[in-house]
């Protein structure tokens, strides 16, 4: 084998690769060209990680809903909560950004993978963390309705539709869809989040954990 | 002094694009694919041509950024077309220059080679590329007895390839 490595060697040395030599005009052209390197994509997608959830509170309907936590008797919790939930994610913003700062083609494949894949870690936590806090929310709706003791004036606004309802009914009715909604929800959200995350690195984690495997 | 950069750039570039070509070749199946890739790693040569500051050779740190770019960052595509007319274009060897046997044997190596996984197909570019194994450890970020294990259970990989 080694003689064929050999013979290989020095063919592929002496080798002009039968393919066309590229003119000084083309490859200045490429140089402006946009990337579309992994770390783009991932910078990407984070971005909007980061970003969309906060558009749910523009979605007419979560207005509206501000109104249904003041009767509820949850708003003050509500607003405290959204104090500290901007500060979490500000942190998780913040580290992204060092992480990523510290990517770069220079180092050596073992470390340039590994800071790939912290930087994505770091969005990781973040949608973990953002998870975790729809199923509180869900969970702390839920609590709030059952101990709700005036629970149809709770949705001014549906009065007439809900004056047939016992509260009783209405409570298990609320619960119940609440809950459902919550785990459809949750569910379909992780498993678009974690399909991207495979997809976008399972070639980049076989040749990193390729690469470790070696060192150990 | 952007437009002298860009110049002296692209200069070295075009001398040295048979590295590239080379990286190409290995990692990719079809002419698309290659060119692809070959764009890939100009702009990342490029975007990190500023920090070169030329106490190594142009082509010594080019090795570097082509082989993250095409193991790390590059996002393979899924096309494969015409594989096997891609491979016989790519390494067409001129027939008065080597004895038939040797041109089959060579024909086999290289299929063999496309066949190793992203980072032994890396080892093996650097061997090929006449790279010691201290450079070899460096840029894959491993140390110099791995490099050294390693490139022995590539030759029996290959020779389990070539007789099965």
């Amino acid at each position: 084998m080694t003689d064929e490595l050999e013979l290989l060697k020095k063919d592929w040395q002496k080798k002009e690769f039968n393919v066309p030599k590229l003119s000084y005009e083309e490859i200045h052209k490429m140089i402006w060209k946009k990337s579309s390197s992994i770390v783009k994509w991932i910078l990407i997608i984070s971005i909007l990680e980061f970003v969309l959830p906060q558009f749910l509170y523009f979605i007419p309907g979560m207005k509206d809903n501000m109104q249904v936590y003041k009767n509820l008797g949850v708003a003050k919790y509500f607003t405290g909560l959204s104090v500290v939930y901007y500060m979490v994610v500000l942190y998780f913003i913040y580290q992204f950004y060092l992480r990523f700062k510290e990517i770069s083609v220079l180092d050596n494949s073992k470390n340039l993978m590994r800071k790939i894949i912290k930087t994505r870690k770091t969005v990781k936590h973040y949608v973990i963390f953002s998870l975790a806090t729809c199923i509180l929310f869900f969970i702390a709706m839920i609590i709030a309705i059952f101990l709700n003791n005036d629970i149809i004036s709770a949705f001014p606004d549906m009065k007439n539709q809900l004056q047939n309802f016992s509260p009783d009914k209405l409570k298990v009715t609320l619960i119940i869809s609440l809950a459902i909604v919550g785990v459809i929800f949750i569910c379909l959200l992780s498993l678009f989040y974690f399909l991207i995350y495979g997809l976008l690195l399972k070639r980049l984690k076989k040749n990193y954990s390729e690469l470790r495997h070696l060192a150990i | 002094m952007n437009k002298e950069l860009e110049h002296k750039f692209v200069t070295e570039l075009q001398d040295n694009q048979n590295i590239v070509h080379k990286v190409c070749t290995l990692y990719t199946n079809d002419r698309d694919s290659h060119k692809d890739l070959f764009q890939e790693i100009t702009i990342q040569l490029w975007k990190a041509y500023p920090k070169f500051r030329g106490d190594a050779k142009f082509s010594t740190w080019m090795y570097r950024v082509a082989l993250n770019t095409a193991i790390t960052l590059y996002r393979k595509n899924k096309r494969r077309i015409d594989t096997a007319d891609y491979e016989s274009i790519i390494f067409k060897i001129k027939a008065d220059e080597y004895d038939e046997t040797e041109e089959l044997q060579l024909k086999l190596m290289y299929k063999a080679v496309k066949q190793l996984n992203d980072v032994d197909k890396a080892l093996v570019f650097l061997y090929l590329e006449d790279k010691n194994y201290s450079e070899i450890s460096e840029t894959l970020g491993i140390t110099e007895v791995n490099a050294r294990v390693k490139m022995n259970r590539i030759k029996t990989k290959l020779r389990t390839i070539l007789n099965p």
